[in-house]
Order: C-alpha cells, then structure tokens, then sequence
C-alpha cells in the first residue's frame, strides 16, 4: 500500500532530518513510528503526506510515487486544525465537495456518529474541548475514505485520561473500514496499544534503528501483562536507539 | 428579544443575551447626562450658552435647517462622498493588498513605495489634487479615497500573511491550490480583519470629508461647518458636528452588521463582563 524507497531529507539550511528509510507498510496495517525527538518522525509523515518534497528516494501510494498531497491518504496532525469559520458538520464535510449534497450530509453524519459526536454538528470549533477537537480532526479526515491515514502525535496535547479514551476510540473506528494507519507518536503506550508493527528511528540524521512486530490479537488491554511486556521491549528499543545516536553524533 | 435571540447556537453563554441589549444602552448614558446636564445649567443661567449652546438651541437649529429643506441635502451630499470615495479607496486597497499578501514578488516591488506614499500626510495631497482635478467633485473624492486605500491596504496585505500556516495546510492535504485554496480557506481566514481594516478606512473617510469640505464646498456637513463659523453660528457648527458623528455610528454599524455571518468563528477575549 504504502512504499518508502532510499526516503531522505536535507534543509536548506544542511540538517539532514531522514536518510535512507525503507519501508514497506501493507494495507490495513497499523504502523507507528517513535523516536526521541529531532529523529525526523514529523518530516516523515509530511514526505508521504506529500505536504514536503524528499531529497532523495520517493513515497509510493499504491505503487504511484507521491509529488503531493494524494486523495487516497488523510492527515491528522498533532493540533486538531479545524477551520475556525466552520461548524463541526461543514469541517467534517470539508473534503467531501465532489459529493451531491444529499450524500454528503449523510456521510458527514455518519461519520460524526463514528466519533460520537452527532449532537455538536452545528457547534463551531471554539465551543469544543481539545478531545472533541480531535475527534472532529480525525471523522474530517477519515470521511472521504482514504486508504492511508496519517497521524502526527495526533493526542499528545491531550490529558492521559482523554488521550487513552481517544486510542481505544482510533482503533474501533480502524476496524470498520481498516484503512493503513502510520501513526507518529512518542508515546510507547499508544504505540503498544494500537500498532501491528512499530518502526524506531534513530536520530542525526533519522534512520530506521529497528522494527518491532507486535503480534498481540486486537482489541488490547492497556493493562494486559503481554501489552506491558512490548511496552518494556519498546522502551529498550528506543534507549538504545537514543544511545546509537549519541554515539553517531561523538563519531 | 426571545425572538431576536432564536437563530443563536446552544452552546452560546446566556450573560451575553441580557448585555446585548444593556451595552448599547449604557452607552447612552453618559451623552444624554451631559447633555442635559448642560441644559439645565443654561436654562438656570449658570452658564452663558452663547458659545456653547445647550441641546435644545442645536435641536432648533438642525430643525429649522430641516424643514427649510436643506438639511438633507446637505447630508446626502456628504454621505455621497463618503461612499463614493470610501468605494474607490476600498476596492483599490483591497486589490493591492491583496496581491501584496498573495505575491511575494509583488510585495517586494509595490510595498517600500506603498508604505512610503503612507506616510505623507493626506491633507498634503490637497493642494496637488486641487491642480489636478480641480476644485469640484473629483478633488474631494480622490482625497477621501486617499484615506481610505491604506489602512485597507495594510488590513488585508497583512491579514494575508499573517494566516495560519497550518490551516492552510490542512486545504492542501484535501489538495486544494489556486483559486479553490483562496476560496475556501485564505478568504473566510482574512475576512475578521478585512472588516477591521474596512471599518478603520471608513472612519478616515468621514474624517477626510471633512477637510475636503472645509477646503471649499457649497453644499456638505462640512458646508455647514464653515458657513457656521463665519456666521458666528455655534448651533449649527454643533449640529453638524452631532450629525457627523450619528452617521458615522450608523454607517459603521452597517458595516459590522453586513460582516456578522463571517466573523462567527471567531474566539475573541471580547472584554471582561
């Protein structure tokens, strides 16, 4: 679903934030990315975003390179970056021009029921929590269906409660039409709780350090001792991964 | 005022409901204190009045101007001009700004030389605009418009570049660029400070129709002004003055009212109740 060939970023300014990423993501899967941070995990998702354009390798979609933002692939950043002048049901509607009306309006409601927020369609986004926020974040970019979500540290803003209520809610709304997930977090937990696989970078310039399959059934306790188990490997795996990088940067 | 308040979303707080109507009531207070105030020391001759007039006196004044008909003639001229003027300067600042804030090239080659045409004071255009275009319509117009073209100018320009990249962001992930990108995210993201910079030119309109008036008008409130002051007539010079700023309330509350539906979104500190 998602290729990743030789990724890599430069700046103007010379910082090397990626080099020579190789990923294969498949579809339905649920990939998270961590990393200290400056281990280029944000430049990542903007590359495949196509919001930046790579230095070196490309970002394929569905086999096709990416030059731009691509139809079949949705954000969610960290901020919920709803257009302030629309009421939730027109920011969920955003994206969903090319419909008629009337199925638009469906789909807007049906996917505001998803998140469980049908009764704030015609608040504006000022009235909402940053919780509801995000939810309206993710029903705006899951409406038009896209095949690869993406997802930028997309509750780290949030208070644990929330944030974890959010997780759970992600992976439910993940199973209806299981879309590719890449989910950029720093937060082992998240990573634990949601991904099939978690990809660690190591930063100066950002590299894949290591991958970690987590083959637990799904949905997960976030208290279960084998959740508890991958979280501690994760945590290793990006100790080291952090060290690696220091020892980079002395060399 | 249930009637008024239907169309309001839920969410909104109730204490605003009962001040929307107490604010501009209070409002009223302090004039109408004054004023009578004023009156009452006139009338129970505490004060002399002959410079000062009490409300009544302008009253009277404006109301034999008005039922010899020329009150309004008067006013509609000057309104004119404030609309007239105030158009052109609008349509141009907002051309200007617009392209200075959309193109970078643009703003670095019209900009230093926009900014620079700001600072000369407008009343120094006078003399020149009274060469060009003469003495008549033209001259008044351009200075008016004069006024308004650079706080619109600056409103929009600015307005433009200061739009939050990251919402701007979010209308190239659902890929929209060009016109559609300008449509459907830069202009709803301006419009609450192109209104502000709209309302600001149009209150240097009213101003500058004042000095276009003085400068030399047979008909306007600025007319009446002068005609006042070489008649030695206060109440006039004071009725005009009551009559500018009623129009300019109005006409800028018009502009707010017209702008309402998009400043919605907006998540202003608004002041303390």
């Amino acid at each position: 679903m998602l290729t990743l060939r030789n990724l890599g970023k430069t700046y103007e300014d010379g910082t090397r934030a990626l080099s020579g990423i190789e990923l294969q993501v498949e579809a339905g899967e649920i990939l998270a990315v961590v990393g200290g941070s400056g281990c280029g995990k944000s430049t990542l998702l903007r590359l495949i975003a196509g919001l930046d354009r790579p230095t070196t390798g490309q970002v394929l979609v569905d086999g096709e390179p990416v030059a731009e933002p691509h139809p079949l692939v949705g954000v969610v950043f960290q901020e919920a970056r709803l257009f302030p002048w629309l009421s939730v049901a027109e920011n969920v509607g955003f994206g969903l021009r090319h419909l008629p009306a009337s199925e638009r309006a469906a789909r807007v409601t049906a996917e505001l029921e998803r998140v469980g927020l049908a009764s704030a369609a015609g608040r504006l986004p000022r009235e909402l929590s940053g919780g509801m926020a995000q939810r309206v974040a993710i029903a705006r970019a899951l409406a038009p269906r896209p095949r690869v979500l993406l997802l930028d540290e997309p509750f780290s803003a949030l208070d644990a409660l929330t944030r974890a209520g959010l997780q759970d809610q992600l992976a439910r709304l993940w199973t209806g039409d299981r879309p590719t997930l890449v989910l950029v977090t720093h937060d082992i937990e998240e990573a634990a709780v949601l991904a099939d696989r978690v990809v660690v970078l190591r930063p100066r310039p950002g590299r894949v350090d290591a991958v970690i399959d987590i083959a637990l059934p799904r949905p997960r306790d976030r208290d279960d001792a084998a959740v508890e188990t991958v979280k501690h490997d994760l945590r290793r795996a990006l100790d080291r991964s952090l060290g690696a990088g220091r020892q980079g940067e002395a060399a | 005022m249930t009637s008024l308040d239907l169309d309001l979303p839920a969410a909104s707080p109730p204490p605003r409901r009962a001040l929307r109507l107490r604010g501009p009531l209070l409002g009223l207070v302090l004039p109408l204190l004054l004023a009578a105030g004023w009156q009452v020391a006139v009338d129970a001759g505490w004060a002399g009045g002959r410079l000062l007039p009490p409300p009544s006196r302008i009253i009277e004044s404006l109301w034999s101007l008005a039922v010899a008909g020329e009150l309004l003639p008067h006013v509609l001229a000057t309104l004119a001009r404030v609309g007239l003027g105030f158009a052109i300067g609008a349509a141009v600042g907002i051309v200007l700004g617009a392209a200075a804030g959309y193109a970078r090239l643009f703003r670095d080659l019209v900009d230093p030389t926009l900014q620079a045409l700001r600072a000369i004071p407008s009343l120094a255009w006078v003399p020149l605009f009274i060469l060009w275009l003469g003495i008549f319509e033209p001259s008044k117009l351009a200075l008016i418009a004069v006024g308004v073209v650079f706080p619109v100018y600056l409103g929009v320009s600015g307005s433009i570049l200061a739009v939050d990249r990251k919402i701007v962001e979010v209308g190239r992930v659902f890929r929209l660029k060009g016109l559609a990108l300008v449509r459907r995210v830069l202009l709803p993201a301006i419009l609450p400070a192109v209104v502000l910079s709209l309302r600001s030119g149009l209150g240097l309109g009213w101003m500058f129709v004042v000095a276009a008036e003085i400068m030399g008008a047979s008909e306007g409130l600025g007319y009446l002004l002068v005609d006042g002051q070489q008649l030695g007539k206060p109440d006039q010079i004071l009725g005009a003055i009551v009559i500018f700023a009623l129009l300019g309330k109005a006409t800028d509350a018009i502009l707010v009212l017209l702008a309402r539906p998009t400043l919605r979104g907006q998540d202003a500190f608004g002041g303390r109740n």
